[in-house]
């Protein structure tokens, strides 16, 4: 964890990394493993990818993930997300208030553009793929925590 | 009383607080107004985001709307005018009727939609010569190996066609979906894309049809098609089955290929 910023605010930290780095840290990386899942399977076959909601032979995610609404001028939204993810580790290694500010700025856009897809998905798809709203969910946590590490300047 | 000396230091302790709670009131105020350039930056790059995303979509995501408007003109100048009852194009009383089983992922189905049948409509069911009946039959559907559940999908596509059928639209709606059909064996028919086709359709009644698509006749019309298919032992899509006063025939191309206008034509005449 050497190579996390470490603040010089007095409060809780684990081996140098204050609690709201670390929950980013692990948040962030639940959200890789989803988005890289999502882009794999974007580019091996939608088909395999488990989900609750079942409508007209297709599964509800099926029906996102082959909607017009999955892809951002051609570049598939799963990819998009997992660049994102990414880029919230990356601001993590920045020191000082740039890197804080970065990944506040890269969570609050993750989490805009997440709540404009869930938007997408309950009134112009009518279908809610599970994985979508999972990391609408870990982008909102991650806008939370990154405004918090922003302001308290952890 | 405190003395000279002591005097001097709390005035250097009270100067040096003041300068700790300006630089603290700077530093605040600084972290301020970049959270709020952050928080401006992420609106504006949401917004843009958002404009690509909806500039990139239409009623069916695979044509724009010019695109969706055109296909649309084409469909309505060559049957628009023309009787249509249910999946009926044509004059009920026309003495013949082909019958067309076809699967609306048939990429064949397509060829033949848009090569041959045009002039056979302006021929022979336009003059009230022929109609031309619909039936389902699942081919290139049940073959699409990138859906979980291909005879699922193939039957709420047809559901949605015989839905149109319901305010006799099917043929405006079946051929926009030959018009516009996607890649076979690609996840392309999603609701959005049938909704989509629904759209280019400006004398369907929306929520009538969406209302239709749930009706358990239309899913028993299209599992009584199957059945009749299986009976008939088809073996692809198109079959095209001719039937008039002498009797019917099941007309087919050169070496068993789709059969062009003067085959469809020829068939007519015999059957008449």
């Amino acid at each position: 964890m050497a190579f996390l910023e470490q603040g010089g605010s007095r409060r809780h930290r684990l081996g140098g990394v204050s609690w709201i780095t670390l929950a980013i840290l692990v948040v962030a990386l639940i959200g890789t493993c989803e988005a890289a899942y999502l882009t794999y399977i974007h580019y091996h076959g939608i088909a395999s990818l488990p989900c609750f909601g079942k409508h007209s032979g297709h599964s509800s995610c099926e029906q996102v993930q082959q909607s017009v609404y999955s892809k951002l001028d051609g570049i598939p939204v799963a990819l998009l997300g997992l660049l994102g993810y990414v880029a919230i580790w990356v601001t993590l290694l920045i020191k000082g208030e740039l890197g804080r500010a970065a990944g506040f700025g890269v969570a609050l856009v993750g989490f805009g553009f997440s709540l404009y897809l869930t938007y997408r998905e309950i009134f112009s798809l009518k279908e809610i793929c599970e994985w979508c709203v999972g990391s609408a969910c870990l982008m909102t946590i991650l806008a939370v925590l990154t405004a918090i590490r922003y302001l308290r300047a952890e | 009383m405190a003395s000279r000396k002591e005097q001097k230091e709390q005035a250097r302790a009270a100067r040096l607080q003041q300068e700790q709670e300006h630089a603290a009131k700077t530093a605040r105020t600084r972290r301020f107004a970049i959270f709020g350039g952050v928080i401006a930056i992420a609106v504006i790059v949401i917004v843009v985001a958002i404009a690509i995303s909806s500039g990139g979509s239409s009623n069916n995501s695979s044509v724009n709307k010019a695109q969706a408007k055109a296909t649309y003109a084409t469909v309505n100048s060559l049957i628009g005018g023309i009787p249509q009852t249910g999946t009926v194009l044509g004059q009920p009383k026309a003495k013949v009727t082909m019958t067309y089983y076809g699967d609306l992922e048939c990429p064949i189905c397509r060829d033949f939609t848009l090569d041959y049948f045009p002039q056979f409509v302006q021929d022979q069911v336009r003059t009230g010569k022929v109609k031309v009946d619909y039936r389902s039959f699942c081919t290139a559907s049940c073959n699409n190996t990138t859906v979980s559940d291909p005879q699922a999908v193939f039957n709420t596509q047809q559901v949605a066609a015989y839905a149109a059928g319901k305010q006799n639209l099917f043929w405006y709606y079946a051929e926009l979906f030959y018009h516009e059909q996607g890649t076979e064996d690609t996840p392309y028919v999603t609701s959005s894309y049938l909704e989509g086709l629904a759209k280019q359709i400006p004398q369907l009644n929306l929520k009538t049809w969406q209302t239709d698509r749930t009706d358990p006749e239309l899913a028993d019309q299209v599992s009584s098609d199957l059945s009749e298919a299986s009976k008939l032992g088809l073996q692809g899509t198109p079959t095209l089955i001719m039937s008039g006063p002498k009797g019917s025939e099941t007309v087919t191309g050169p070496d068993g290929d789709i059969p062009t206008y003067s085959d469809l034509a020829a068939a007519v005449q015999t059957v008449s």
